[in-house]
């Protein structure tokens, strides 16, 4: 909506471009209100230790990189440890939750089979369900499978399309998709398997990235996952690295704990840069949350 | 769907189609149905991981609903904590979605930073950080004292602490704000065209255009938030050291029933703790529904 009190010449077309720049001012300082305790902890990782606190300011009088050795070799295990961990658990979730979560919804959106309607309701009904319920005796589960302080009860789910949400949006959009593409697939000689490797998996480019994108996002960041799952220092992930981190050091090396807090949300701001567009489309379109 | 069947081709179909759905079926017996009767069934236990689940009847639901201070505790700061953030964090996106709405150059730009914050708001850095601008010597109180404010220490007082964990909420407003946005725009305009003809200020066409034909829009966002909110873990955890203190006055919900599961390891008692958490939601959601007929307008 453009403003139409200045379109329509009720009120002269000044007032319109004074109340634009009114907003710009506002918005403005509400950017830098939003961005600043970012940005201060992003200088702060780069100053001194004495003046993270006696300067608020932005710029480092003093620019140092030393917080940043002092954080990566802080723990028994260096920051390469976690990060390494939490790229392995992430790439797998991501492969898992596309893989999974494209064969459930092409069955769903494309397949007939018996009772094809009530598993869709089951897996509407899945999407309500907040994971306390099922916490527990999973976590009992991955126990006596011997596979907790491995990676596995963070991986294996992804690959049973455990997040039924991706599934629904994939659902949407291969519905989306013209059948004709499909009949005429078939005519070619495709079976299901060639019709959702060919035809399908292509075209939803745009919504797997989506899916990709978000489930890397939140897997790198979920603490709770690891934290209930990981002991053992060497299979940390970034976000219970840093964790320890806080907690062994205390107040003492804000310097450090900012400056290895900047390099665990490091991929997230890439992420944000590269595929903003997509991420902002995707919450817009479908409620995704960030 | 069924009906489209023929008896020759059906088998062949739906084998198919189980194929492809195999993986999801897997895990929604494995890890989701199988789990939750399980969970049901230990809320019924005593249960500490090493020995065998003892049968105890009602006895968790009954201590739940009687004598658990700790139970009375994360209720209050866990509704408190919903009932302030999801109206302020709502408000801010409505506001900020609003203002962005106008055909403003730079718009791209101002959508991606106020989004920023809902992307990474849940990572531990985020909580660090907060616990530091919040701190005795932080940065909030370093900017009280240009303008001559001694300010306390906002995490470490029991009185001020959950309001910290507030404004961390509200600061994500990306996310509500995205979505207001796509919805303010499919408001047609000569809706507005109509209304400024006829002399309508600006305050009435908010409150008899935009709000009525945003409510679904808000609807959704009320009870995604609403959700997301009874869910909320992480800061609570990293700013008070895992504890909800001070004096529980961050005891998160789940902060409670995780210290209950894998701290205690009172499984029985934790499962119990999900499931009221699970009804709590469901009751909620199920008001919400009930009562959006009356205020959620779908035809435009």
């Amino acid at each position: 909506m453009v403003d139409l009190a200045g379109q329509d010449g009720v009120t002269p077309p000044r007032d319109g471009r004074r109340r634009a720049l009114l907003y710009h001012v506002v918005l403005c300082l509400a950017s830098i209100a939003m961005l600043y305790p970012l940005l201060w902890m992003l200088a702060s990782s780069f100053k001194p230790d004495s003046d993270i606190f006696g300067d608020a300011s932005l710029w480092p009088r003093h620019f140092s990189l030393a917080a940043y050795w002092r954080g990566w070799s802080g723990l028994q295990v260096t920051f390469g440890r976690f990060f390494l961990n939490s790229l392995v658990v992430s790439l797998c979730s991501v492969v898992g939750n596309v893989m999974s979560c494209s064969l459930a919804a092409y069955a769903f959106a494309r397949l007939k089979f018996r009772g094809q309607k009530f598993w869709f309701a089951l897996m509407l009904g899945t999407l309500m369900l907040p994971y306390h319920v099922t916490l527990i005796p999973q976590y009992i589960l991955f126990l006596n499978l011997d596979w907790v302080d491995t990676f596995l009860p963070l991986i294996v789910p992804k690959f049973l399309a455990v997040d039924a949400f991706f599934i629904f949006l994939l659902v949407q959009f291969f519905r989306s998709i013209p059948r004709e593409l499909d009949e005429a697939a078939m005519i070619d000689g495709c079976g299901p398997w060639r019709i959702y490797w060919i035809v399908i998996l292509p075209l939803s480019i745009p919504a797997l990235a989506t899916a990709a994108i978000f489930t890397f996002i939140w897997t790198w960041d979920d603490f709770f996952g690891p934290l209930i799952y990981l002991n053992d220092m060497n299979s940390y992930t970034v976000q219970l690295g840093l964790r320890s981190f806080v907690d062994s050091t205390g107040k003492s090396d804000w310097g450090a704990l900012f400056a290895m807090s900047t390099l665990t949300l490091l991929p997230l701001f890439v992420f944000f840069l590269f595929f903003q567009r997509l991420l902002i489309d995707g919450i817009a379109t479908t409620g995704l949350k960030g | 769907m069924a009906a489209a069947h023929t008896p020759e081709t059906s088998w062949r179909e739906s084998a198919t189609g189980y194929l492809f759905l195999a993986p999801w079926l897997i895990g929604f017996f494995g890890l989701t149905l199988g789990p939750a009767l399980v969970s049901l069934y230990l809320s019924f236990t005593d249960y500490d991981l090493l020995s065998n689940p003892r049968w105890v009847g009602a006895a968790n639901y009954v201590r739940i609903a009687t004598s658990d201070p700790k139970f009375s505790a994360a209720m209050h700061v866990t509704f408190l904590y919903v009932a302030l953030s999801v109206p302020l964090k709502l408000a801010f996106a409505l506001l900020v979605a609003m203002m962005l709405n106008r055909g403003l150059r730079g718009l791209p730009l101002y959508r991606a930073i106020f989004y920023l914050p809902s992307l990474i708001g849940a990572s531990v850095a985020v909580s660090v950080l907060w616990r530091q601008v919040f701190s005795g010597d932080g940065l909030l109180n370093q900017a009280l004292k240009l303008v001559g404010i001694h300010g306390p220490s906002w995490i470490s007082n029991p009185d001020t602490a959950l309001y910290t964990l507030v404004a961390l909420a509200v600061w994500q407003f990306g996310s509500p704000m995205i979505i207001f946005l796509a919805g303010l725009r499919q408001i047609p305009k000569d809706v507005y065209e109509a209304a400024e003809i006829d002399g309508a200020s600006r305050s009435q066409q908010f409150w008899r255009i935009t709000l009525p034909l945003l409510t679904p829009v808000l609807f959704f966002n009320l009870v995604v938030q609403t959700i997301d909110a009874f869910k909320a873990f992480t800061p609570a955890f990293i700013i008070s050291g895992g504890t909800g203190g001070p004096i529980d006055s961050t005891l998160f919900y789940t902060l409670y029933l995780y210290q209950e599961a894998f701290a205690y390891f009172r499984m029985g008692y934790a499962s119990a703790l999900a499931w009221v958490l699970v009804v709590i939601i469901a009751v909620f959601t199920a008001l919400s529904f009930l009562t959006s007929r009356y205020w959620v307008h779908y035809d435009g």
